[in-house]
């Protein structure tokens, strides 16, 4: 029984279904896979597991979505989860952005669109080996 | 710079020197005066001087003459040099010459043997008075139709200028716009690439799979399977939100482990993956298969193969939406001519632009009406609508509504663009549309952007409404004639 959740965050639907299609595809029956469309949704989901016992490991976000930005939301997680390991995924970034998120939510990578599939296993691969 | 020259012509000598000694006295200078006895040697000295570059205002002739008459060696004259001054010395009973003279030599006067130099002087005064006085008008007239030409170009240059200003103005947008324009084609790009990786993982899986699951099944296992599999891969039913799909999954958690499933997260995941959110009594037989597992793993497979493909389909359009909108907006119509164009498909070019700057914070709300076709310069007027959204935004900081519509008011489409900015003060409510005039700090805008509008619409015979208020927002409306 898995207790253990990757989520990942993306205001786009169709990039949303692909990247857990294939994140869930690659770690198969080890995690469970969640999804949100946007910072608020993504704090509900993470409320939701908790009650349910299952702890989010890994979170993939989007930086540029409508509300919260990727970066303050990563910041927000890690004062409350301070162990989820952070990834940020984006096809438009605010260099000066990614660095608040590297110094203040420990952002574990950040990888660009179109992402390579290798990158982006390999990026949460050694972010759960470090836990 | 050598004098001017008056011809004189007459067979009698001493007129001639006489003639000659006149104009001379009374000239004082400021001509030559040139003598021939003949017409014949009239003309050839004549045609000399001409060759030689020398000005001959006027020519005296006498009427009466053994080769060539008068008026006919005037008439020749004439066809030479239309602009020389022709004076014809005449006898008493010359009327008929002189007509002749008159009509086919644009004879200037006639003066009548014996003259007194008084009135020979009065009258060659002011033939050359006149000859003088016609130059100058030609001159002019030369100075004036150069100057026109001039003018003429320097407008082709002038308007030239401003289809090109319009056309960097436009380039310029685009520019401000690519970094978007870009992300927003780089997304489905993304898409495309993970759902074409998750495809080929899964059918290399299901390939695999696919006969060990049919040897396992029943024959009515099997025609479950494929039911289920119906409903999944036809995408029957209604895709949910996240939220909906959460607490589907509660729904279908509960009535699992109500029939005792064992895992029922692992069966709820594939099961909502599958599209199914309520109904599980197609599944339960399956669900009951000691093997349930894989076979439910199997079928996920499967439904991944045609949900990667919707993915990459509706990628795909997304995409190639933005560079129709793309081409539509860089497209110049180098022909002038109007054409016939969709009101409404200008703006849509516009808004998928623009959807990147939308939508982190605006709201857009569009109503069309549905307009037929017009007639104008769509080019153009995508470089209207531009400008309008452009500073819609801006004003409200791109936080805030956009309501773009369109509808027909009597004989005029009308197209407004509303936001919920900051409003137009009174006092610069009258110079927006002046060219340079901008409210931007320098380098964040050029100013030209509502002169061109204007241009614009002038140019379509349309015309534009503000209505504004400080701290609600601003529309603008454009009226454009309909047929």
């Amino acid at each position: 029984m898995t207790k253990n959740a990757i989520l990942c965050v993306d205001d786009e639907e169709i990039v949303l279904r692909s990247l857990k299609e294939q994140i869930g595809d690659y770690f198969g029956d080890k995690y469970l896979y969640e999804a949100a469309e946007n910072a608020e949704e993504a704090w509900e989901v993470i409320e939701d597991l908790t009650d349910e016992g299952v702890t989010v490991l890994v979170i993939v976000s989007d930086w540029l979505m409508p509300g919260i930005k990727g970066d303050e939301f990563l910041i927000a997680v890690h004062k409350k989860f301070p162990e989820i390991i952070k990834v940020i995924l984006t096809g438009q970034a605010d260099p000066k952005a990614i660095e608040r998120a590297k110094t203040e939510a420990n952002l574990h990578r950040c990888l660009h669109k179109p992402w390579n599939i290798e990158d982006l296993i390999d990026a949460i691969q050694s972010g759960l080996d470090k836990r | 710079m050598s004098n001017p020259v008056i011809l004189c012509v007459d067979d009698e000598k001493t007129i001639l020197n006489s003639l000659k000694e006149q104009l001379l006295d009374h000239l004082s200078d400021k001509y030559d005066v040139e003598i021939a006895e003949s017409g014949e040697e009239a003309l050839e000295l004549f045609e000399e001087l001409l060759e030689e570059q020398y000005e001959i205002p006027l020519v005296i002739s006498d009427c009466i003459m053994p080769d060539i008459k008068g008026d006919e060696l005037l008439i020749k004259i004439h066809a030479i040099s239309p602009d020389s001054l022709k004076i014809m010395l005449t006898g008493q009973t010359d009327t008929k010459t002189i007509v002749n003279a008159v009509n086919n030599a644009n004879l200037y006067r006639y003066i009548p043997k014996p003259w007194q130099v008084e009135d020979l002087m009065l009258t060659v005064s002011e033939a050359l008075k006149s000859y003088y006085i016609d130059q100058q008008l030609e001159e002019q007239n030369k100075a004036l139709i150069k100057r026109t030409e001039e003018l003429s170009k320097a407008l082709e240059d002038l308007k030239t200028t401003q289809q090109e200003l319009i056309q960097a103005e436009k380039m310029a947008a685009l520019g401000q716009l690519i970094a978007g324009i870009a992300h927003e084609i780089n997304t489905p790009l993304g898409a495309i690439s993970s759902s074409a990786n998750n495809i080929s993982d899964a059918l290399r899986q299901t390939w695999e799979q696919l006969p060990k699951l049919f040897q396992i099944l029943t024959v009515e296992q099997q025609n479950n399977l494929f039911v289920l599999l119906d409903e999944s891969l036809l995408q029957k039913n209604i895709t949910l939100s996240i939220r909906e799909k959460r607490a589907a999954k509660k729904v279908i958690t509960a009535k699992l482990e109500e029939q005792n499933i064992e895992n029922a997260i692992f069966f709820t995941n594939i099961l909502i993956n599958l599209g199914i959110y309520d109904d599980i009594t197609t599944c339960l037989p399956l669900l009951q298969n000691s093997q349930s597992e894989f076979i439910f793993e199997t079928a996920y497979k499967l439904s991944t193969l045609a949900k990667s493909n919707r993915t990459i389909k509706i990628a795909s359009e997304r995409a190639y939406k933005i560079i129709f909108a793309l081409k539509n907006f860089a497209r110049y119509d180098h022909t002038g001519n109007k054409l016939k164009f969709n009101l409404e498909e200008g703006i849509e070019t516009v808004l998928t632009l623009y959807h990147n700057q939308i939508k982190h914070g605006t709201e857009l709300v569009t109503e069309y009406a549905n307009l037929p076709a017009l007639e104008g310069y769509p080019d153009e007027l995508n470089q209207v609508w531009t400008n309008l959204i452009h500073n819609a935004l801006q004003a409200m900081d791109y936080k805030g509504t956009l309501n773009v519509t369109t509808f027909q008011k009597d004989n005029s489409a009308v197209v407004t663009v509303t936001d919920s900015g900051k409003g137009i003060p009174e006092d610069i409510k009258d110079k927006i549309f002046t060219p340079f005039f901008t409210t931007k700090p320098p380098g964040e805008g050029s100013g030209l952007g509502l002169d061109i509008v204007r241009k614009i619409i002038d140019k379509h015979d349309g015309k534009i409404e503000i209505d504004t208020e400080i701290d609600k927002g601003t529309t603008f409306s454009i009226f454009l004639p309909m047929e």
